[in-house]
C-alpha cells in the first residue's frame, strides 16, 4: 500500500521531551536540576524557569529527602543506576504527588560523571494499591497471628484434662520419690548399722528404726495411692502371675516382726493356685491389715495372718483379739481418715483400711470385716483370675 | 571464621602494620567505602564489616533488644576489634557509625588512636538552643513512612539485585549485596539513629579525632558537625569540597586524601 509511507507521521523529538508521557530531570554531579520538560511541570506546579538549579531533594518530603540521600543516592553512585524508586514530590502548593523514578548517570570515557537522568511516572494509582497490599498484608498477619492463638487456646482447651492428668501423675511420682529416697537412705544406713558390733541397746534401737522405716514407707504408699484414687486417677494394677505371691506376703511380715518385735504373728500360707494379682499391692494390703491388727489388736494376743486357694478364689485372713470393733464405727471403718480411737494409733492417718479395700476392689475382689468379743477379723477374697475366664 | 566475624561479615585487605576500621552508616552496607579503602591497603590492614541487619550481616543475630540503642551496635564493634587484635587504630566512622565508633572508643580507649568522623551528628533532633537539623515532627514522619512505605522500600531494594551493565567490574557479587538491607530491621535502626542522643559522650573521648564535614549535607549539617568538633576534647574539622551526604561515595579522592594527612 503505496499510501503508508505517506500518512506516517514524523516524530518531534522536542515535542517528545517536552511533552512526554512522563518527567524529565537532568542533574548536574552535584545534584542541582538543569533541565526538566513541561509535563513536569504540568504535574508539580513548578515552572521550568523555577527548577533550574533546585536539587531534586528540594522536591521531597523531608522523610523522602532523608530516605533518598542514605539510600538512593548511594545506589545511584555505586551502580550507576535505579529504577523503580517510590517517592512523593511536593507540588508548589504543598500536595504530595506519589510517583516512582528510574535514574541513570551518564559519563564520560574516562568515567567523570557528566550528568544523571532521571525519569518520573505518576504512581498514585498503583501506590494506592500498593499501600492497599500492605495494609491487606498487615491484617492478614494479624489474622494469621490471631487464628494461630486460637488454634492453641483451643488445642489447650482440649488436652486441659489430659494436662491435669499428667500433672497429677507427675505430682505424685515426684512426691513419692522425694519421700522415699530418704527414707531408703534411712533403712540402708540402719542395714549398715546391725552389722557393725552394737551394744544390745543399740541393736535394739536399730531394729526399731527399721520398723519404723517399714511403716513409714507403708503410709508414704498409702498416702500417694490416697491421693492417686482421690485425684481421679484409681488404683492402678497389674494382674500377673509370674512370680509366688507368698514371697512378698511372707516379706511383708518379716518387716512387721521386726518392727513390732515384741508381738506374735502367726502365719499359715497354702497358696497352690497361680493367683493373678498385683503382688506388691496385695503386699500391701496384707501390710495394711497387719499394721491394723498391731495397731488395735491386744498386744498379749498373737495376729493370725491365714492366706489360702481354692481352685476359685484366693482368701487371705488377719485375727486379733481385743475389743471388738463397736457396730457405730463398723460402717465407717473403710472411709478415708476413718480413726477408730485416739489411743496409741502408729499407723496414724486411718488411711490403711480404707487403701486396702480399694486394692481389693481393683483385683474385682472383696474386703469384709467381722468383729465380736472373740476376735475381729478381716477377710479378702478375689478369684484367682479376675475379670477372665481360668 | 569467629562468630563475631561471620556475624559482621567482617573483610580484612592490606599490609601495613596498624588496622584501620571503616563502619558503614544507616542506608547501605560495607560497599560504602569500596573507592576509598583499598586506598590504605598499602599502609594498613583494612577492617571492613556490615552492622548486623545490613549487606552480608547475619540476620539471625539480629536481636530486638540488643540493638535498641546505639550501644549494641558499639559492642559489635568492639567485638570485632577484640578478636582481630586491634589496637592503637584509625576508626573511620559514615554517618551514624561516627557515634557507634566514639561509644565504641569510651568503651575501649586503647582500641583506636584515632576517630575520623564522616559527616557525624550527636542528635538528629533540634532540642532547646541544640540544633540537629530536624524537628521532632519530621523524624516521626520518616519513621513513619518507613514503617508505612514497605513496597516503596522492597523496590528501593530491588535495583540492588539486578544486573549492573555499566559496571562489570563490581563483579555478580558485590553487585547482589549493594546496599542490601532487612527491611524490618532498616526501620529500627532508623528509629535507633535518628532517636540517637550522644552528645554527653562526646566530652569523654580521648582519641585524637578527625571530622569531615560535606558542605550542603542535609542529614548532617555544618552547625552539628560544628558541635561534634567543639565537643570532642582533641579534635579537628575538615569541611571538604563535596556535597551531600556520602563523600565517601561522591569524593573519595578529597576523603582518602583528608584521612591520609590526618594519620
Amino acid at each position: 500500500m503505496s499510501g503508508d509511507h505517506i500518512n506516517t507521521p514524523t516524530e518531534d523529538l522536542e515535542d517528545l521531551y517536552e511533552n512526554a508521557p512522563c518527567g524529565y530531570l537532568s542533574l548536574r554531579p552535584d545534584g542541582r536540576i538543569f533541565k526538566s520538560n513541561a509535563t513536569l511541570s504540568g504535574w508539580i506546579g513548578f515552572s521550568q524557569g523555577e527548577l533550574l538549579g533546585k536539587k531534586l531533594h528540594e522536591l521531597l518530603t523531608t522523610a523522602g529527602r532523608m530516605f533518598y540521600e542514605t539510600h538512593f543516592s548511594p545506589l545511584l553512585r555505586m551502580q550507576g543506576f535505579f529504577n523503580e524508586v517510590a517517592l512523593d514530590l511536593v507540588t508548589k502548593d504543598g500536595k504530595k504527588l506519589p510517583v516512582l523514578a528510574n535514574a541513570m548517570e551518564r559519563r564520560d570515557d574516562a568515567g567523570n560523571l557528566l550528568f544523571i537522568r532521571v525519569t518520573i511516572f505518576l504512581a498514585a494509582q498503583r501506590r494506592r494499591y500498593e499501600r492497599d497490599l500492605v495494609d491487606l498484608r498487615t491484617a492478614a498477619e494479624a489474622a494469621k497471628r490471631e487464628a494461630i492463638a486460637a488454634k492453641v487456646l483451643a488445642e489447650a482447651g482440649l488436652t486441659e484434662e489430659q494436662a491435669v492428668a499428667e500433672l497429677r501423675e507427675q505430682f505424685i511420682a515426684v512426691l513419692g520419690h522425694d519421700l522415699r529416697n530418704p527414707l531408703a537412705s534411712i533403712g540402708a544406713g540402719t542395714r549398715m548399722l546391725l552389722k557393725e558390733e552394737l551394744s544390745e541397746r543399740a541393736q535394739k534401737i536399730v531394729a526399731l528404726m527399721q520398723g519404723s522405716v517399714s511403716r513409714m514407707s507403708g503410709l508414704i504408699d498409702n498416702v500417694l495411692d490416697f491421693a492417686r484414687g482421690r485425684l481421679g486417677g484409681g488404683i492402678a494394677v497389674d494382674l500377673n502371675a509370674r512370680e509366688p505371691l507368698e514371697l512378698v506376703l511372707q516379706q511383708v511380715v518379716d518387716e512387721l516382726r521386726v518392727g513390732s518385735p515384741s508381738r506374735l504373728i502367726e502365719t499359715h500360707f497354702e497358696i497352690t493356685h497361680k493367683v493373678y494379682c498385683d503382688r506388691a499391692r496385695i503386699g500391701q494390703l496384707a501390710s495394711n491389715l497387719l499394721g491394723n491388727a498391731l495397731a488395735h489388736g491386744a498386744a498379749d494376743k498373737p495376729i493370725q495372718f491365714v492366706v489360702s486357694t481354692t481352685s476359685e478364689q484366693l482368701e487371705m485372713s488377719v485375727v486379733n483379739g481385743g475389743d471388738p470393733i463397736p457396730p457405730e464405727a463398723m460402717n465407717r471403718l473403710f472411709h478415708p481418715f476413718f480413726r477408730g480411737d485416739v489411743r496409741d494409733s502408729p499407723q496414724g492417718l486411718g488411711l490403711g483400711l480404707h487403701i486396702a479395700s480399694e486394692i481389693a476392689k481393683a483385683h474385682g475382689g472383696t474386703l469384709v470385716v467381722a468383729s465380736s468379743p472373740i476376735e475381729t477379723r478381716f477377710t479378702f477374697q478375689m478369684p484367682l483370675r479376675p475379670g477372665g475366664e481360668g | 571464621m569467629s562468630s563475631t566475624l561471620k556475624r559482621n561479615n567482617v573483610r580484612i585487605s592490606g599490609s601495613g602494620e596498624r588496622f584501620i576500621v571503616f563502619a558503614h552508616g544507616f542506608g547501605c552496607d560495607q560497599n560504602m567505602w569500596r573507592l576509598v579503602s583499598p586506598a590504605f591497603e598499602n599502609e594498613f590492614r583494612t577492617v571492613l564489616f556490615d552492622h548486623v541487619g545490613a549487606g552480608g550481616s547475619d540476620l539471625a543475630a539480629y536481636n530486638t533488644v540488643k540493638y535498641s540503642t546505639l550501644a549494641g551496635y558499639a559492642n559489635d564493634l568492639v567485638e570485632i576489634g577484640d578478636e582481630l587484635g586491634v589496637k592503637d587504630a584509625v576508626f573511620v566512622g559514615h554517618s551514624v557509625s561516627s557515634m557507634i565508633g566514639v561509644m565504641a572508643s569510651i568503651k575501649a580507649p586503647e582500641m583506636f588512636e584515632s576517630l575520623v568522623l564522616v559527616g557525624p551528628s550527636a542528635r538528629y533532633i533540634d532540642e532547646g538552643e541544640y540544633i540537629g537539623g530536624f524537628s521532632r515532627a519530621q523524624i516521626d514522619e520518616l519513621l513513619e513512612s518507613l514503617a508505612d512505605n514497605h513496597l516503596g522500600w522492597s523496590a528501593a531494594m530491588a535495583p540492588a539485585i539486578m544486573g549492573n551493565p555499566d559496571r562489570p567490574e563490581l563483579g555478580e557479587e558485590l553487585t547482589n549485596s549493594f546496599c542490601r538491607t532487612d527491611p524490618d530491621i532498616a526501620k529500627e535502626f532508623a528509629r535507633v539513629t535518628f532517636m540517637s542522643d550522644n552528645r554527653d559522650d562526646l566530652g569523654k573521648v580521648t582519641a585524637r579525632t578527625l571530622i569531615l564535614q560535606c558542605r550542603e549535607d542535609i542529614i548532617a549539617s555544618e552547625e552539628v558537625g560544628e558541635y561534634v568538633r567543639q565537643n570532642i576534647p582533641n579534635s579537628e574539622m575538615v569541611i571538604l569540597n563535596a556535597t551531600g551526604h556520602c563523600p565517601n561515595l561522591s569524593a573519595p579522592n578529597e576523603v582518602v586524601a583528608a584521612i591520609k594527612a590526618f594519620v
